[in-house]
């Protein structure tokens, strides 16, 4: 032991599935365990689509490791799985229970408020078993180092701790994991962005509007023209008693059209097809957004240093390949087998010993294959290529593309195509998947849609106004490094809580004259920030998290 | 001999093989062989509780012995307040009294026959450790800064006045509140140290001293204290040392209060929050000189501070050994924690000029460069408050001039900003720049003020604005946008360019009209209330 550090023989850096899953394990195998998690209670900090899966073919599923996980902890079960593809008004729906049924045990909504809370209770009650616990409110800041080596962690409030595990389980902008050096924020393309409202309904409204019984729920997912031509698409999730509807795209496309994430969210939310469900009705619970690794091109593939090895987002576990949206599982899984990994190697005298079978075991359970499929590398050789695209764009819009799509048997073709996983994890991000042959399916194939939308979703200022927070007065976690418009003036758009024309949010584009010379320059409040990381990509900036306890407080998540 | 070694057990081993363990020394060796081996803080905490539990029956005597290692790295030992049995406490300053405090064959020695290492003060050419001195007077340092009192020195002389008011209706001796000051010009000021409560008031004269001085400061404080100079400086008073002294717990007060404590070979309890006099019952041989008798103290000031960010108070007492003075009993004060007197200029008192020659050689530190650092900008208690937001960004100086004249149009105004001000990059020209800064925000991350009119321009809102304004009486807003939240708490809505909005209603309240009518703003736009 060097100097007079705290040491455990585990510490977990964050408190989501991931962590959970990890510290769970390594408690089942009787590892001191610390786990520290930064907001106020686990889940405050969390945000997610919300659809929790468990794989029938994954080595570790969230029940498995937490008696009565659905019982207490989850929304509704998901019966009812569908994809919309939209043109204008005109709607083409497939149902995709199929696929969502594919190696599924079972798949529930959630909310993480709820679901990591309680997932933090049993946590702190099994790792406090053997020596450990859950300590919140503790912003692990970096990595401790010992000659270069890896051996432990430094945090906000408490002094530096050593651990001969280090689980890195801090989510999508991962502190350790870019510390550590294995990850980075520099590609947009590499990251998804998404939003998400929890708007309240009844639960035997949600019964009776999606027809389904007080013990199943409905998934619906949205793609078209609804959203011009940023790459994305919609969600909406039935929970108990509100929905979770959201918007997901491809942030190099979101940076690209200059598009902002609220009003494309809202595009969704007063479209005429949501417009059957709300009845007129819209209260908005909460406005949240969260970074989405694109696993295809992230999820790490040797996920360790020295102790530390990352978990689930921090490790850019997260499988998002057209409909098939999973990242929880796979974080309970990296992080039951992380734990596992420590057990098989502990008392080895190479401290590297834990990450490199953590390695092994994600490959050989078939985990790293779900989250960078071999298929998609081959296909996105190709099929991203910008003439590919051009050419499959032109043969869609020409009466060959209509006759195409259009005909009956191409119908059904197409709804098996998106019934296969294996057809989906090959589908390119580029237009042509995400936006010009769903609108084609819609147009050739679909329904037209009478209803119209009376809801008025809230403002940015309101949605703002509606989030708790608890500013760190006067110690702003981020900082601007270039204030040009050329370095820093994407964030304007792309950040959730920022507009252009919005002097309530983030990021304000600002007209300034300097002697003379009018430029423009971009200036940040960090007040509103909802901690998503996206400007850490698109803006030049000096990113952390808040302190412990600092920042936004998410109710719902 | 250790019965079980912790190294063999996992935490939750460990406890269940401690619950076998009754015998404090057992557990000390297995808590010894834990640190000396994995050191787990579970494991520690585990040994800890074990020994918590067996404890009470015989372990009153290591809690004192741990009550008096206080974590703080302060000087005094300290005590908590629930727990007021005075043989634990012992307010004398570490640095003097380590050996005086041992008991046994030492105590009967002349402490002057002491080695130098255990006696630490012993080197010290001031020390002149009293035996059965006289003491007399509260003694109040009044720290001074610009010309002027701090606010706390005016404070302890309140506190001061009302102790020795209450000294004297105890004990029936008359004793005194004496004020002592130093700087380049405090002759009036010491006049109002009279004013303010003291007795007398005693300062020093000498331009060098304009500003706080360690050196000098602590030898003229010192020479004060022990009735040194010229006779016509001194005759007022017969006693040896101050039997009180109070500090201001402030940064010079904090410097000051430790040298000179030092210096009187006393203690010091630093960072008070309550004073109180009244007889203390000891038993600690250390001070009483004879184990097992009780003795009880008179005239004991008690000086009460939070320990543990205030979680706990400890009382620290100041006592004389039988064959060592402790004197004068002294503390520094947290500025705020007590009220002032209302000044009373015919309040009758000596004002002593205090004489002594002071060295070139303490001179050596001085001050190259001095700057005073803004108080900060107080915006509650005005009768108004102008607020520019956002609105202002077409021509950001502009518009912050236009908020400025209407804040000169009134009597009792103030001009405050939104956050959405400081954090922009807005270029300010020099002239009005300073009021761009965080000092003048308003709102749940800035200041909270409810003036009577509230006059918001191009203020859009949002809800962290809201809160640091709502309680307002009249609020007024300036907008052009119709649809601006604002809109929803103001009592006026001028819906209108501020650049426009704002000379109109400059010129109305310097032309005497009374501007807040709704026809004289509504030409804005739209008056909405």
């Amino acid at each position: 032991m060097t100097d007079d550090h705290e040491h455990y023989e585990a510490v977990v850096v964050g408190c989501g599935p991931g962590g959970a899953a990890a510290a769970a394990r390594l408690a089942d195998h009787g590892v001191e365990t610390l786990v520290l998690e930064r907001g106020p209670e686990a889940g405050s900090k969390n945000v997610s689509g919300g659809l929790v899966y468990a794989e029938e073919s994954a080595p570790y599923t969230l029940d498995d490791l937490f008696d009565g996980f659905r019982e207490a902890a989850t929304e509704r079960p998901v019966t009812d799985y569908y994809i919309h593809n939209v043109a204008g008004n005109s709607v083409k729906t497939y149902d995709l229970t199929d696929l969502h049924e594919h190696d599924t045990d079972w798949c529930d909504s959630v909310l993480r408020r709820d679901m990591d809370s309680w997932l933090e209770t049993r946590v702190h009650e099994k790792t406090s078993a053997t020596g450990g616990g859950v300590l919140t409110n503790v912003r692990v800041n970096g990595l401790l180092r010992d000659h270069g080596e890896i051996v432990g962690v430094t945090c906000d409030e408490l002094e530096p701790i050593e651990a001969d595990l280090i689980v890195a389980a801090d989510g999508v902008n991962s502190e350790l994991a870019r510390d550590a050096g294995l990850m980075d924020w520099a590609e947009p393309e590499e990251w998804f962005q998404g939003v998400k409202a929890v708007v309240d309904m009844a639960p035997d409204a949600i019964d009776d509007r999606f027809d389904i019984g007080p013990e199943e729920g409905a998934a619906h997912l949205f793609s078209g023209d609804l959203f011009e031509d940023v790459r994305g698409g919609g969600f909406l999730y039935t929970n108990a008693d509100s929905l979770s509807i959201g918007t997901v795209f491809h942030l190099d496309s979101l940076v690209e059209q200059s598009a902002e994430p609220h009003e494309l969210l809202d595009a969704l939310l007063t479209h005429p097809l949501l417009a059957g469900w709300f009845k007129n009705e819209y209260h908005e619970r909460e406005y949240a957004a969260k970074l989405v690794p694109d696993s295809k091109k992230v999820a790490h593939r040797r996920p360790y240093r020295d102790r530390l090895v990352l978990v689930g987002d921090a490790a850019g576990q997260m499988q998002a390949q057209g409909p098939i949206i999973k990242g929880m599982n796979h974080a309970v899984t990296a992080g039951a087998l992380a734990a596992d990994a420590f057990a098989i190697t502990r008392g080895t005298a190479d401290p590297a010993a834990a990450g490199r079978r953590y390695t092994t075991l994600l490959e050989d359970s078939g985990t790293m294959a779900k989250l960078r499929p071999r298929r998609y590398d081959l296909a996105r050789t190709v099929g991203e290529r910008d003439t590919v695209t051009n050419a499959v764009e032109r043969v869609l819009a020409s009466p060959i593309g209509s006759l195409a799509v259009g005909n009956p048997i191409a119908d059904r073709l197409l709804q098996r195509a998106y019934n296969s996983p294996f057809l989906v994890s090959m589908l390119p991000d580029t237009k042509t998947g995400y936006i010009s042959l769903p609108t084609l399916i819609a147009e050739e194939h679909g329904k037209t849609i009478h209803w119209e939308s009376d809801i008025e979703p809230p403002t940015l200022e309101e949605r703002i106004g509606d989030l708790t927070y608890d500013t760190d007065v006067g110690n702003p976690h981020i900082e601007l490094r270039d204030e040009s418009a050329a370095a820093s003036g994407a964030a304007v758009t792309a950040c959730p809580v920022s507009a252009r024309d919005f002097g309530g949010g983030c990021y304000r584009s600002e007209a300034v004259t300097t002697n003379g010379t009018e430029e423009t320059l971009v200036s940040l409040d960090t007040q509103p920030c909802v901690e998503c990381g996206t400007c850490a990509i698109v803006a030049d900036t000096e990113w952390e998290h808040p302190r412990g306890g600092k920042g936004v407080e998410y109710r719902e998540g | 001999m250790t019965a079980i070694d912790p190294d063999d057990h996992t935490v939750d081993e460990l406890t269940a093989a401690l619950e076998t363990i009754d015998d404090a020394d057992e557990l000390q060796s297995v808590l010894e062989a834990e640190r000396a081996g994995q050191d787990r803080a579970t494991a520690r905490e585990a040994i800890h509780r074990k020994l918590e539990e067996i404890a009470p029956a015989s372990d009153a005597e290591s809690d004192a012995v741990e009550g008096d290692t206080e974590p703080e790295g302060e000087d005094e030992e300290t005590k908590a307040d629930v727990d007021d049995d005075a043989e634990r406490t012992d307010g004398d300053d570490a640095e003097a009294d380590d050996a005086e405090t041992e008991p046994g064959e030492e105590d009967g020695e002349d402490p002057g026959e002491d080695d130098v290492l255990s006696h630490p003060t012993r080197d010290k050419q001031h020390v002149r450790a009293l035996e059965d001195g006289d003491y007399a007077d509260m003694w109040i340092f009044c720290e001074t800064q610009g010309g002027e009192l701090l606010d706390v020195s005016r404070e302890m002389l309140g506190k001061g006045r009302d102790l020795m008011d209450q000294f004297e209706a105890d004990y029936g001796d008359q004793e005194a509140v004496v004020a002592f000051l130093m700087g380049d010009d405090c002759e009036a000021l010491a006049e109002e140290c009279i004013a303010s409560g003291a007795d007398v008031a005693v300062y020093h004269e000498d331009e060098r001293l304009e500003r706080f001085l360690h050196k000098p400061y602590t030898e003229i404080a010192a020479h004060m204290a022990r009735g040194e100079g010229t006779v016509e400086s001194t005759d007022w008073r017969e006693y040896d040392e101050p039997r009180y002294i109070l500090f201001p717990a402030t940064n010079n007060g904090r410097d000051l209060s430790a040298k000179v404590q030092a210096e009187l070979d006393s203690g010091l309890a630093s960072d008070c929050s309550d004073l109180f006099i009244e007889e203390s019952d000891v038993s600690n041989p250390v001070k009483t000189g004879e184990p097992g008798v009780k003795k009880t103290v008179e005239k004991v000031l008690h000086m009460k501070r939070p320990d543990f960010s205030g979680f706990e108070y400890s009382t620290i007492l100041c006592l004389d050994n039988p064959n060592r003075d402790f004197h004068p009993q002294g503390c520094s004060v947290i500025p705020g924690s007590f009220d002032p007197m209302e000044p009373d200029a015919d309040r009758d008192g000596l004002v002593v000029e205090h004489d002594m020659e002071l060295a070139d050689d303490w001179f050596r530190v001085g001050i190259a460069e001095h700057d005073r650092l803004e108080a900060g900008i107080d915006l509650t208690g005005h009768d108004v408050i102008v607020c520019l937001g956002r609105g202002i960004a077409d021509a950001p100086t502009e518009g912050m001039e236009l908020g400025l004249d209407l804040v000169d149009a009134f009597e009792d105004a103030a001009l405050g900003i939104t956050r959405g001000i400081v954090t922009s990059s807005y270029q300010f020209e020099g002239h009005v720049e300073a009021y761009s800064k965080e000092e003048r925000q308003i709102g749940e991350t800035g200041q909270v003020v409810a003036p009577d009119v509230y006059i918001a321009a191009g203020v859009s809102g949002a809800v962290q604005h809201k809160v640091g304004m709502d309680e307002s009486d009249t609020i007024i807003a300036i907008n052009t946008d119709p649809d601006a939240r604002i809109r929803d708490f103001s009592d006026y809505f001028i819906h209108g360019d501020l650049f426009e909005v704002l000379p109109r209603l400059t010129e109305a309240i310097e032309a005497g009209e009374t501007a807040l009518e709704p026809e004289a703003v509504a030409d804005g736009g739209e008056g909405d209330d």
